[in-house]
């Protein structure tokens, strides 16, 4: 799962923009709002909506919905409920040439819940193959986003990308993904097993807020995510012919205690890593969730062979 | 743990019945008598006046309007999805009171709803669409469905007597509505009497999410939720205009929105194109109309007739 990925799509934000008004001896005057128009506005925007200006602040987001199938010739089936969680910070970056920028790291969770009792699922029962799946939850550690500048690496400008109608703004954008899959051969192109998926997400929030330069974080944000892809690994379909199709309704969270008592006790329980962001310098390569099976079967692989 | 939200209806529905929304503070009244207790969400009949504050208004025939945009992509397996069009969707919408001597209040909502197709690169409405599969250039069809209507009126209670749930998730102060998806699979009107056999049947999925603050969707002074923005998403086969064929594939649809108080605040393409070819739907249709939805499949068949 990648929300991190889309909400940089757009992106990114300078602290410098509210320092600047400050003059000594001054009665502050409250400063200019951001300006979309400029790239370093541009960055702000989207660094207050992912973030925060102020560095290496915690923020936190949560989401559920439901998780279906789509086959051709059938009726789409519900198969399982899902629940999200993104911590996450933002650190500043300077670039000479590029400008002030910043850099997202974080850790992400999507949780595949029973229809029935809403608790995490440990075994699927896979109605096509009639197999029982050892479901592999997503704890993808991390999920970085590469620094954002208000130039480009090409000197393209920072465009914002949001509609604001009504005092109301909001980002919504699509990626399609196509690339070889980490469980794919080496000869992908001529025998298919590609990724591929694409991720939708929607961020809501208020005009006043995303453009009032004395806010450091716009709060009042809420969420959708939507995803079609392959089947999921763990659900051991081969080349059979469906894909999958998410959709979830969330929101940027005040504070992390405010996530689910279920979101909160598997954390406690199972990944204690997810109460607090990577660290802002994180060199490690992002994890995702094809890449984390691999690890899991490779582990699973070795053992059978001792 | 609660099942997902909110069961999505076809697409009006799935704008509207999602999620109950409330008032913005700036459209509260004055209040003069003694302050009426807020809207209850676990009492059926305040969960009724919500919802339709939420999808149109408790005052009977007032207008209320969506309008939302986004992106159409293919997705054929093996290939990079592709973003084939752009899109503005909008419906005009409004309600009338029922009331049941077992079943309590009710109300119906009857609407009028255009998806516009648009050019992905310039945003002007699509006209021809060069098919990038077959490379043939075909009329581009829009959506004009009059009337998008619920069947019957919903009550507080339904016919068995269950009573009627806020749907949606209250969270920090926010109610948040989605998850649920209208699974719709059945005989498609273009196609032939043997689909259970030779394929061909309707196939798509549909799903909305939606977000209002608690406070303005439980306001008892307020007749509607002026802030409410939602999300609306499609998976389908092939739209029959596009010409596809039994080509294996779908098409994604990916849209975000928002509730508008007046035509003119819709952005202007769709404005001329509904003035200058659409004219019925600058308004919704009157609160008693009896007539049966009309889909997307009706209107096909029309305009293939008129074409012949």
């Amino acid at each position: 799962m990648r929300l991190t990925a889309l909400v940089l799509s757009g992106i990114v934000a300078t602290t410098s923009v509210a320092a600047e008004q400050r003059k000594p001896g001054a009665v502050p005057l409250p400063p200019p709002p951001l300006d979309l128009s400029r790239p370093e506005g541009v960055i702000a925007a989207n660094r207050k909506m992912a973030c925060s200006l102020e560095d290496a602040k915690p923020v936190v987001f949560w989401w559920k919905g439901g998780a279906y199938s789509r086959v051709p010739g059938e009726r789409d089936r519900h198969l399982f409920n899902v629940e999200g969680m993104n911590i996450r910070q933002c650190g500043t970056v300077q670039d000479p040439q590029r400008g002030s920028g910043y850099r997202l790291v974080s850790r992400e969770i999507l949780l595949y819940l029973d229809l029935e009792t809403g608790n995490p699922l440990e075994k699927w029962k896979n109605p096509w193959t009639g197999k029982e799946n050892d479901v592999v939850q997503v704890t993808n550690d991390p999920v970085n986003g590469p620094p954002i500048f208000p130039l480009g690496a090409d000197g393209a400008p920072a465009k914002w990308r949001g509609t604001s109608m009504k005092g109301r703004v909001w980002t919504s954008g699509e990626v399609p993904l196509f690339y070889k899959n980490p469980l794919g051969g080496d000869y992908q192109e001529y025998i298919g097993g590609d990724y591929q998926a694409m991720e939708m997400l929607t961020m809501f929030a208020y005009e006043k807020d995303l453009l009032d330069a004395s806010k450091k974080e716009v709060t009042d944000l809420t969420i959708s995510w939507a995803r079609t892809s392959n089947w999921l690994p763990w659900m051991e379909m081969g080349d059979r012919v469906g894909m999958m199709i998410f959709t979830t309704v969330g929101k940027r969270l005040l504070k992390a205690d405010d996530l689910t008592p279920l979101m909160k006790q598997e954390i406690a329980t199972h990944y204690p890593a997810y109460t607090a962001p990577p660290p802002l310098d994180d060199a490690r390569p992002n994890e995702t969730s094809w890449t984390y099976f691999k690890k899991k079967v490779d582990g699973k692989r070795k053992e059978g062979s001792r | 743990m609660k099942r997902p939200f909110a069961p999505a209806v076809m697409l009006a529905c799935a704008l509207t019945s999602l999620l109950p929304g409330g008032a913005s503070a700036a459209q509260k009244k004055s209040v003069t008598s003694p302050a009426k207790p807020r809207l209850d969400i676990n009492k059926p009949e305040d969960v009724i006046a919500i919802d339709r504050k939420t999808s149109c208004s408790t005052e009977d025939g007032k207008e209320a309007l969506y309008w939302w945009k986004g992106n159409v992509y293919s997705r054929i397996q093996g290939e990079k999805d592709r973003h084939l069009f752009g899109v503005h969707g909008m419906n005009f919408r409004t309600c009338k009171s029922f009331s049941d001597p077992k079943r309590g209040p009710g109300y119906r909502s009857v609407s009028r709803e255009m998806l516009i197709y648009v050019d992905k690169d310039s945003g002007e409405v699509l006209r021809k669409w060069k098919n990038p599969w077959t490379g043939e250039e075909v009329d581009v069809l829009h959506v004009a469905n009059d009337p998008v209507s619920m069947r019957e009126p919903t009550h507080a209670y339904a016919a068995d007597g269950t009573p009627k749930t806020l749907r949606g998730e209250v969270k920090d102060g926010w109610v948040l509505g989605g998850g649920g998806a209208a699974r719709l699979f059945y005989t498609n009107p273009l196609g032939g009497d043997y689909q259970d056999y030779v394929g061909g049947t309707y196939h798509a999925m549909e799903f909305g999410t939606d977000a209002a603050k608690l406070e303005d969707l439980t306001d008892p002074n307020t007749t509607t939720v002026k802030d409410r923005v939602l999300t609306w998403v499609r998976v389908s086969k092939w739209l029959p205009w596009m010409r596809m064929g039994g080509r294996i594939g779908v098409v994604v649809f990916n849209t975000a929105g928002l509730r508008l108080e007046s035509f003119d605040e819709m952005p202007e393409v769709v404005k001329t194109e509904i003035r200058t070819n659409w004219p019925v739907y600058q308004s919704a249709p009157p609160p008693d109309d009896p007539r049966p939805s009309m889909t997307s499949w009706d209107q096909f068949k029309r305009w293939r007739g008129e074409k012949k």
